[in-house]
């Protein structure tokens, strides 16, 4: 049974893999299964969070707005709560090689320790699969999934379209507001919102 | 010292220099101009926010697309002073990989209007400071900021206007997107959001570049293509819903600017059906017709192109059976009879003339008159196929000899190279002319596209073309003693020769019998049946009456039951109007054919498109023999199956057997005036390609190939 579903999961994976398009996935749906390494070199599968909350951040150390989240401390502090109440949080870098942005698993950790994110791990997506099987389109982009693996929230971090750090003042924090309505059993009630930031650096379509 | 300052302030100002100093944020420059040279109390200004981007970097418009931010002034203006928002110039789509943004680049001023209090005292200067925040992109963003000073004389009288800025504020206001009494509304359908405006501003307007720049940035995907498709009141875009949609709460109302025709009007669109007005007139002209296209022929090149594609028809299966006939009869002069040959020669190349003048005549005229019609129109119409097929069928019938041509029998037994042969040969002209429609040789296409889209003159003049070409080879051995001399005596090889050739016609009959069915069902199928075996009767009735008066009777009674018999069935063939066949039949060869596909529509061709599959689009016509043969060599193939497997493509077949606008609006669109046409449509939604019409299962392949890895 266990070997059948994980076989199940590989091929949805491989799947999602093959599809060439630029596909967003869709509210109220199974989130798109997906498996990328991340920076310690451990492969990090969806399916291994099967019944937790997971929270996907699309980042580029470069992007002046992640500057404007990382700066102020202010992403950090969303991570920590976060995984303190067992939220998986997944920072994507989907920065294709030579763009801004990219990581290796050397300069993912550096910049790990250096901004003292709390991310439970840092995914490196230099093909940029993962960042087109979401549909991912600007840094930072985030996608909480529900625990019963349904995309529950996707768009903006919140509803300050700017990169001035002035503008987090009185900001209304979407994603935290979405993992308060999950833990408290509630619909979320701003599921979708604009994406703002910078656009993710994809490698050439090829 | 202050009053000798500001003293010299007002100098430079009134000199028609406003003292705005440009600001240099890195990668642009900015700075506020004025149109006019001084501001009068209680006047409204025009002024603007000036950028001068580098190359290779962007700013943004007031929805950025898929990142990016706008540009924002915040004013620090005395009390009493007031200034509006950005008057956003139409933006530019700025694609970045797979994303789209939208905005500038190089030189752009966004307009503002400044309110000037009516407390303001004339004398004074006035500095308006604006704190500029610009997100400046090429592939990676810098956040730019700077402060802008702008410094104006206040003047009792209106200013005289700023010799440098007045204009070009002007005329970026005049360009900027006006609201509109134009009617917009929105509706999600399976294949995406169908957003459909009108009104008499898009009557007649260029719709090839029209694009929805919404003020939202949820409610479309910005990245993928927007189709178009005109209608007579307006047109209809086919986009690819955005968040929003998914929410629990979808928009309620759609906002923004619609680029048409070099023009941009604002649109606020509710949800509603699409009114008809919207669409039907197909996608509009492609600008420059894509590789293989005609949109640049000239006449003489046109013209080059209808001689040698009417030359190469003579070898298309259509005409075999008349130029073989054709053929005999030339043979009959063999020998002695040049003089004669010549005459023939000749009345046959005026046959084929006349036939193509007329018939291009016909299709100019009904076009003018507004019918979505092109070349091998006769054809679509189910009473003229039934009385072809009976033509066919009694020239079938006159080859094996039940009767004769003309109306005395002197003829008989000296062939076809009888004394009403002028006459017979003009006619043998005309038929080759009608029966070559289903086939289109190489070039044809393009030159035959080319004239339906100029002048009745120029139109005419490519038939013309064509005709010639196409009776060149016969009217030339006609007229070449030598040739004639070449060829067998005649004798009476020659009966045998004819009922031979009789053979070929009887297959043609039978096919457009065929054509009938797949056109009005199988309930014409007894109706033609039974129509063609009355004008067997009446040929045989005509012959046993042309036997008799050899024999010196007078066969009124014969004669007149084999007209009437033939009237009749002609009438049968012609008469109340034939039912057209359901689309069940078509669904149902679909679903067996190796190659799997699905009746074209403008609409799932937009549908495909906008989810991003390569398409393979097949313009075809049961009457088409080229296409039938294309089909059955190049396109039901194994190897296509597989590369449209592994693409992910659609199959998609436009069957143009009977008469459809969309069809012929989309041929016309790539320069066409009839089928076959094929198109591959790449993933990436980028325009059709145009294959040759004669196809090999390699060039689809490779075209197929080529499709998918855009994607």
């Amino acid at each position: 049974m266990d070997v059948n579903r994980r076989t199940l999961l590989a091929a949805a994976a491989a799947l999602a893999f093959a599809t060439p398009a630029f596909a967003a996935p869709a509210l109220g749906q199974f989130a798109p299964a997906f498996v990328a390494r991340d920076a310690e070199g451990h492969v990090r599968s969806l399916s291994d969070y099967a019944g937790k909350v997971v929270v996907l951040e699309w980042t580029n150390s470069g992007c002046p707005y992640v500057g404007k989240h990382y700066g102020s401390g202010h992403m950090q502090a969303l991570q920590k709560a976060a995984v303190k109440d067992g939220v998986v949080w997944l920072t994507v870098a989907s920065s294709a090689p030579g763009m801004e942005g990219y990581f290796t698993s050397a300069s993912a950790r550096a910049w790990k320790a250096k901004v003292g994110s709390h991310a439970s791990a840092i995914l490196l997506d230099g093909e940029g699969r993962v960042g087109r099987l979401y549909g991912a389109k600007a840094t930072p982009h985030m996608f909480v999934i529900a625990r019963d693996g349904r995309l529950a929230y996707m768009g903006g971090i919140d509803d300050r379209p700017y990169s001035d750090p002035e503008s987090l003042k009185g900001a209304k924090t979407y994603v935290a507001d979405a993992l308060a309505d999950l833990k408290a059993g509630r619909t979320v009630a701003v599921a979708v919102s604009q994406p703002y930031g910078c656009s993710v650096k994809y490698g050439s379509a090829d | 010292m202050i009053r000798f300052l500001a003293g010299l302030i007002l100098a430079l100002a009134v000199s028609g220099q406003a003292l705005a100093q440009p600001v240099n944020t890195g990668h642009l420059t900015a700075e506020l101009v004025s149109e006019t040279q001084a501001f009068a109390p209680g006047q409204t200004v025009h002024i603007a926010l000036r950028q001068q981007i580098q190359k290779g970097w962007h700013t943004y418009w007031r929805n950025p697309g898929d990142s990016g931010e706008p540009t924002r002034l915040k004013w620090t203006l005395p009390a009493g002073w007031s200034v509006s928002e950005f008057t956003w110039p139409t933006p530019h789509r700025l694609p970045v990989g797979p994303l789209v943004n939208y905005g500038y680049t190089g030189e752009v001023l966004l307009p503002m209007t400044l309110t000037v209090p009516a407390s303001a005292r004339a004398g004074q200067s006035v500095t308006l400071t604006a704190g500029a925040s610009f997100l400046v992109c090429a592939d990676i963003c810098v956040p730019e900021d700077g402060t802008l000073t702008l410094t104006l004389p206040v003047a009792a009288a209106p200013g005289a206007p700023d010799a440098k800025w007045a204009g070009p504020i002007a005329a970026s206001l005049a360009a900027a997107p006006k609201p509109s009494d134009l009617t917009a509304v929105f509706e999600k359908r399976p294949g995406g959001l169908a957003l459909a405006v009108t009104g008499a501003a898009l009557k007649g307007a260029d719709m090839a570049e029209a694009y929805f720049y919404p003020y939202q940035s949820t409610v479309i995907d910005h990245a993928r293509p927007q189709i178009v498709e005109r209608g007579p009141q307006g047109l209809t875009l086919t986009l690819t819903p955005g968040y929003d949609f998914q929410g629990a709460t979808p928009p309620t109302t759609l906002t923004g600017v619609l680029s048409v025709g070099g023009k941009a009007y604002e649109i606020a669109a509710a949800p509603g059906a699409p009114p008809a007005g919207a669409a039907g007139l197909g996608p509009p002209p492609a600008r420059v017709a894509g590789g293989g296209g005609s949109g640049d022929l000239g006449l003489v090149s046109a013209a080059f192109f209808a001689l040698v594609g009417g030359l190469i028809l003579n070898l298309m299966p259509c005409v075999f059976p008349i130029l073989a006939m054709k053929a005999a009869s030339l043979a009959g002069h063999g020998g002695g009879a040049h003089a004669e040959a010549r005459r023939q020669g000749l009345a046959f190349g005026a046959g084929v003339l006349a036939t193509f003048l007329a018939l291009a005549g016909l299709l100019i005229a009904l076009k003018a008159a507004g019918s979505a019609i092109g070349w091998g129109f006769q054809l679509q119409s189910p009473p003229v196929v039934a009385v072809l097929a009976l033509l066919i069928l009694a020239v079938a019938l006159n080859l094996s000899g039940l009767f004769e041509m003309g109306t005395s029998l002197q003829g008989v037994g000296s062939g076809l190279a009888t004394k009403g042969g002028l006459a017979g040969a003009f006619f043998t002209g005309a038929l080759a002319v009608v029966v070559a429609a289903p086939c289109t040789a190489p070039f044809m296409g393009p030159a035959l596209g080319w004239a339906l889209t100029q002048t009745p003159i120029a139109a005419l003049v490519v038939f013309a073309a064509l005709g010639i070409g196409f009776a060149a080879p016969f009217v030339l051995v006609a007229f070449a003693p030598a040739l004639l001399d070449r060829l067998p005596n005649p004798g009476p090889w020659m009966d045998v020769f004819r009922k031979a050739l009789a053979f070929p016609m009887y297959a043609a009959a039978a096919w457009l019998v065929w054509v009938l069915t797949v056109q009005a069902g199988s309930d014409a199928l007894i109706r033609v049946l039974g129509a063609a075996i009355v004008v067997a009767l009446a040929a045989w009735l005509a012959g046993a009456a042309q036997r008799a008066s050899a024999l010196g009777r007078r066969p009124l009674a014969l004669v007149a039951s084999a007209a009437v018999l033939a009237a009749g069935a002609i009438f049968a063939a012609v008469g109340p109007g034939y039912a057209l066949a359901g689309t069940e039949g078509a669904a149902a060869t679909a679903s067996k054919a190796e190659v799997p596909y699905e009746p074209y529509s403008p609409a799932r061709l937009a549908e495909l498109r906008a989810e991003g599959r390569p398409v393979f689009v097949n313009y075809t016509a049961a009457w088409c023999v080229s296409c039938q043969v294309n089909d059955r060599l190049a396109i039901s193939t194994k190897g296509v199956a597989e590369a449209m497997k592994a693409g992910n493509a659609v199959y998609l077949k436009a069957d143009w057997t009977r008469k459809d606008a969309d069809i012929a609006a989309e041929l016309a669109r790539f320069g066409r005036a009839g089928v076959p046409l094929y198109l591959v449509y790449g993933a990436d939604g980028s325009d059709g390609v145009i294959l040759p019409s004669i196809l090999t299962e390699g060039i689809v392949v490779k075209a197929l190939n080529k499709a998918a890895a855009k994607g």
